[in-house]
């Protein structure tokens, strides 16, 4: 009897695991809070700062990964556009890795052809509030035709919100928000400091990569060697960190 | 039967403190397993009651030797519900197990509360449940410790 308890309490605690780990994983949208203190301290090294600096920013993979690959963009680019895809292969051909991590960065550019992109990016923001920034960015990329020179490219977007289960009218009121602005600000910010100046601008662990390395093949190559130099760089650290543990 | 030959606890109403602690043990398996997934998949923790729960679950502290902290805990409260379901049907020897376990896991705890006042500087509200998960654990050990000792002493 007691075994059997045992046992159904393990397999309770694995199912629930997955369940969780099902569940949730695609968005990670942090909250806001915390977001304005990354606005206001943009240091060069924060991409690969140590882990806990980089809060209030939307990321995939391991938070304390070694290898840090971040994007600028904007949502009315079209090289941004075309970049997504790949974007998301790497993140998920990296999905699980703990060395690994992508940050999606708003740089939406203050040019007349890009009337909408600042508010795109607080659209997706709005979306993540509600757990939902990662599939909100995914429609805003994807569709990107259909809604950049349409005037009715609210109702578009709200049409995707509801698509994706989301409370609309709280969307459409959080995309005008403090909390949304604050945060895209936060990665324009962030950006300048960083000197982007062009989008879609790829980080890899601070490293820009040149737009023609922007495919699957350069940015796999290029993240491998960052994290094969990084592991050698972690061994020979790795005494001391222990130490400093105990 | 082998069962025979296993001492068991004194007193009667002693069974009552490892079924109590099998259900704490519960309560600090399904928030370990929560955090050890959330660690996993970088999602955020919702963090309604303290600030700074990214802070403490993003910090260098969240894992030793690349083993989350967290994983290891819902190992630990796992270890410790078997442990106290064996003790509950009788089995005394698991209890003492159970009892140096629970007093390993309290001392950790305090480690822990101690990073985040100290050193990060932050409070996570899933590893301060946790804390009081394993503190209590370790308390219903010292009071049936306790019991039992009044017990031999009549």
């Amino acid at each position: 009897m007691p075994l059997l308890i045992i046992g159904l309490v393990f397999v309770a605690a694995i199912i629930g695991a997955i369940y969780l780990y099902n569940s949730g994983s695609g968005s990670g949208t942090t909250s806001t809070a915390s977001s304005n203190s990354t606005a206001a301290r943009p240091t060069p090294n924060m991409a690969n700062a140590p882990a806990g600096a980089p809060v209030g920013v939307n990321m995939l993979g391991s938070q304390t990964a070694a290898v840090t690959v971040e994007e600028f963009a904007d949502y009315q680019c079209g090289g941004c556009a075309a970049v997504h895809p790949v974007m998301k292969e790497l993140a998920s051909a990296y999905a699980g890795n703990r060395n690994f991590r992508f940050i999606y960065r708003h740089y939406p550019l203050a040019i007349p052809a890009h009337d909408k992109s600042y508010e795109a990016s607080a659209a997706t923001e709005a979306a993540g509030l509600q757990g939902k920034f990662w599939q909100m960015q995914d429609q805003l990329f994807r569709n990107q035709a259909a809604w950049t020179a349409n005037p009715n490219y609210r109702q578009i977007w709200s049409e995707y919100a509801s698509n994706l289960g989301m409370d609309v009218q709280r969307f459409q009121a959080d995309i005008a928000g403090i909390q949304t602005k604050n945060r895209v600000d936060a990665d324009i910010q962030r950006g300048r400091a960083l000197g982007v100046s062009s989008t879609p601008t790829v980080f890899v662990n601070g490293k820009p990569v040149p737009f023609s390395e922007l495919n699957i093949a350069s940015l796999r190559r290029i993240v491998d060697a960052e994290i094969a130099s990084v592991a050698s760089a972690q061994q020979s650290n790795a005494a001391p960190a222990a130490n400093a543990n105990q | 039967m082998a069962e025979q030959e296993v001492p068991e606890l004194e007193t009667p109403g002693l069974r009552k403190l490892p079924l109590a602690a099998g259900v704490v043990a519960l309560v600090g398996l399904a928030d370990s397993v929560y955090l050890a997934v959330k660690h996993f998949t970088a999602e955020p923790v919702p963090c309604s009651l303290v600030e700074g729960c990214e802070k403490v679950l993003t910090s260098p502290y969240a894992e030793v030797v690349g083993v989350p902290i967290a994983a290891a805990g819902a190992a630990a409260y796992f270890i410790a519900f078997a442990l106290a379901v064996l003790a509950a049907y009788g089995d005394g020897r698991m209890w003492k197990l159970f009892g140096g376990l629970a007093t390993l896991m309290a001392g950790f705890s305090l480690w822990l509360i101690y990073l985040q006042a100290a050193v990060i500087g932050a409070f996570c509200q899933f590893c301060l449940i946790s804390a009081a998960t394993s503190l209590t654990l370790f308390l219903i050990f010292l009071t049936s410790a306790l019991i039992s000792k009044e017990t031999s002493m009549k």
